[in-house]
């Protein structure tokens, strides 16, 4: 991590709080972070624009401005750069004038060439511009038509629109997943530092000088990263877009569900934001433990195929296990709950059934932002509740006349190594896709996806992660894992809190707990991280 | 508070027979000049006689086109979200022409639904959306004929809007020529 910024120091439940003076009343703050954040932890905003708090501090946009009494009478400072120390006096618009017709000059010089396109601008509605406008700005327009606005960016990419008015460089390709309008930026520079300093592979750069300055990548490069889409959520404005997202749907139309992406064991925090039962887009929910703000590509476009290939729903009926070996395998998109659900399956067959729980898929090294390279969400969960791994039942799987898979593709993820379960006779698959373990069963079973479903898991951090339902179900007959399972074992599960409970009971360390215990971060469970 | 005490009637007309007659004779007046003195009833005979619709009323919705004939709209959605009645559905695309980011590719307006507030016009930012076309007779053999889609919001004469100068930009319009040579700046 370059170190030509610093780092915001976040205040945490165990910042010392000391007392300093704002607008003369003092108030007790958290006295190891800067003042934006202190007095944020005090109810007090500041519209910033550059400021972030996951990303290095640049301190360009000015938008922050407070005065702080000093040697020298009281002086106009950046909130996010000037760090808290006790007894200080700060001044914030509600008794200064100074500081309210500093933040709103700012402001109006930041909107003089920001082009008036929030009508079609993705980002209106959540732009940082536009809340700082009625927060800190109001200001009456002093544009005059006969000199309008003057737009820079790239000179390249300067054309004259219908109107005939010069304009800069709109839907600028930046790579296979992002395109840059050059006339909205405001050259907050938050995308460089994010690829500077958190993606660690600096493919952004600021050209140019003064109010010709523009972001571009460098020459024949494009943008390319498995983070680059954090690019389109840091920006404060709507100059970098989303291409899946462009033009897709107004934000304020969406609602949002906050659950976690079951693709890693790191469970990043995720919003759902869906409309008329489709997900428009995921966005990654702050989770300071976790992922921070940051989403991988990967789990930000998984919801593309989550309503696509389903198995629909049928009538659930207990199959005839046989007297042979039963094997029972676990995904890793399977909640506690399932998890739970299945150990029961297990317990009533008796010892002739095992449980396994993995996928086939390569462990691969994390990436230390918001993946753990695990492919198996649940890995920690499979382990408080007694799965062995799948590999094991790789090894002995000739000993077995019954496999159940439970959201397990293991002939997709491997077809290789899976050809020798072809030979066990009755293979049931219970699972949301009609993949390639579900053609290959002798009974598919439709359940819901994990986007659907209330749930729980266990991250690799050994932090207990709430999943909520999105109501964008493809069919409402669905049953969820943990229903079709525990209707198999012989009594059904009607909500996912039961099966929670009954997790408690074979895992210790959930006992007691439940769905309301667990913060929207999450919950830390005994044992401390993994 | 104001009492007003009834007249008592006369005789006459407790006789009941004179005012039966005198009320008949106000209906057979008014009958009589259907008949023969027709252009000065205060009444029209719809359907065969339209009334007279100014511009300004709220009339059945249109979408202005650009000098190249494509709708004015870039699907911001502002008439949808102001519609009280949220009978504006919107989809949005991006637009072939370089010089314009985002136009409409669905536009519906159920006028089943829609209550003639004009809130949507008014919200336009682009002047898109017009209420003027005095049209205000509705008549499908259906519910979802009644769904104004794009190609029925587009297509309207500029003819018929001789006074309005931006109508006549519109394709067909005195104006066009004149706006497709501005509106043909080449692309830089």
């Amino acid at each position: 991590m370059s170190n030509y910024y610093n780092m915001p120091k976040l205040p945490t439940e165990n910042s010392p709080k000391v007392e300093i003076f704002v607008d003369d009343k003092p108030v007790m703050v958290p006295g190891d972070t800067n003042l934006l954040e202190a007095l944020k932890a005090v109810g007090i905003e500041t519209p910033h624009v550059c400021y972030h708090p996951y990303l290095p501090v640049s301190g360009n946009c000015r938008q922050c401005l407070v005065e702080q009494e000093g040697p020298r009478g009281r002086m106009l400072v950046i909130a996010c750069y000037t760090p808290v120390s006790p007894g200080m006096k700060i001044y914030t618009p509600a008794s200064s004038a100074r500081v309210k017709n500093a933040r709103k000059a700012t402001q109006e010089f930041m909107l003089v060439n920001h082009p008036l396109d929030c009508p079609i601008c993705d980002k209106a509605g959540e732009c940082t511009l536009q809340e700082n406008y009625m927060e800190a700005g109001q200001n009456e327009s002093r544009m005059r038509p006969e000199y309008g606005k003057n737009y820079h960016g790239n000179p390249e990419h300067q054309f004259i629109d219908a109107k005939g008015q010069l304009r800069g460089g709109k839907h600028v390709d930046l790579g296979p997943r992002v395109l840059l309008d050059e006339e909205r930026c405001v050259q907050c520079d938050r995308c460089v530092r994010f690829m500077r300093s958190i993606a660690g592979s600096e493919q952004l750069q600021l050209a140019g000088r003064a109010d010709h300055t523009y972001i571009t990548t460098f020459p024949g490069e494009k943008l390319d990263h498995e983070y680059d889409l954090c690019v389109t959520d840091v920006c404060p404005v709507g100059a970098m877009t989303a291409k899946y997202f462009r033009f897709q749907k107004r934000v304020w139309l969406l609602s949002h569900t906050p659950t976690v992406s079951m693709d890693d064991s790191l469970g990043a925090n995720i919003w759902l934001d869906y409309a008329d039962g489709h997900i428009y887009r995921v966005m990654p929910r702050c989770n300071p433990v976790v992922n921070r703000s940051w989403l991988s590509n990967t789990s930000r476009l998984a919801f593309q195929e989550f309503d696509k290939n389903r198995l629909p729903s049928m009538e659930v009926h207990t199959p005839a296990f046989g007297n042979g070996k039963i094997a029972i395998v676990a995904g890793g998109t399977c909640t506690l709950e399932d998890l739970a659900a299945i150990r029961m399956l297990k317990e009533k067959l008796g010892d002739r059934a095992e449980i396994f729980g993995g996928s086939l898929l390569k462990v691969d090294a994390p990436d230390g932002i918001a993946k753990s390279g695990d492919p198996v969400a649940n890995r920690a969960g499979m382990k408080l509740l007694g799965f062995a791994d799948v590999a094991d039942f790789m090894k002995r799987a000739s000993e077995f006349e019954t496999l159940v898979t439970v959201n397990a593709d293991l002939f997709g993820e491997d077809p290789a190594a899976a050809g020798v379960l072809e030979k066990i006779n009755c293979r049931v698959a219970i699972t949301p896709f009609d993949d390639a373990t579900a053609k290959k069963a002798t009974i598919a079973m439709g359940v819901r996806h994990w986007s659907e479903v209330q749930g729980t898991m266990v991250n690799s951090l050994n932090m207990l992660q709430k999943l909520n339902a999105c109501p964008v179900c493809p069919d409402e007959n669905l049953w969820a894992a943990y229903q079709v399972v525990s209707y198999m074992a012989g009594s059904k599960f009607e909500a996912a809190a039961d099966a929670f409970k009954k997790a408690g009971e074979y895992a210790p360390v959930l006992a007691g707990l439940t769905y309301d215990a667990i913060k929207s971060t999450g919950k830390l469970l005994e044992g401390g991280e993994a | 508070m104001r009492v007003i005490k009834q007249k008592p009637m006369t005789w006459g007309e407790r006789l009941y027979i004179f005012e039966a007659l005198r009320g008949l004779f106000t209906t057979l007046k008014h009958a009589a000049r259907g008949l023969f003195r027709y252009e000065e009833l205060p009444t029209i005979s719809y359907p065969e006689g339209q009334p007279e619709v100014r511009n300004t009323y709220r009339a059945k919705h249109r979408l202005m086109l650009r000098p190249d004939g494509s709708p004015r709209c870039v699907a911001c959605g502002m008439c949808a979200a102001a519609c009280p009645a949220h009978c504006i559905f919107i989809e949005a695309t991006a637009s072939d022409d370089p010089r314009i980011e985002k136009k409409v590719k669905r536009f519906d307006i159920d006028h089943l639904t829609c209550v003639f507030c004009g809130l949507c016009a008014e919200a336009c930012p682009v002047d898109a959306l017009r209420m003027d076309t005095k049209k205000i007779s509705f008549e499908h053999r259906s519910r979802e004929e009644f769904v104004a889609h794009l190609e029925d919001l587009t297509n309207w004469d500029p003819k018929d809007y001789p006074d309005d100068e931006q109508s006549q930009v519109a394709p067909g319009g005195t104006k066009n020529a004149e706006a497709r040579k501005v509106w043909g700046m080449e692309v830089k």
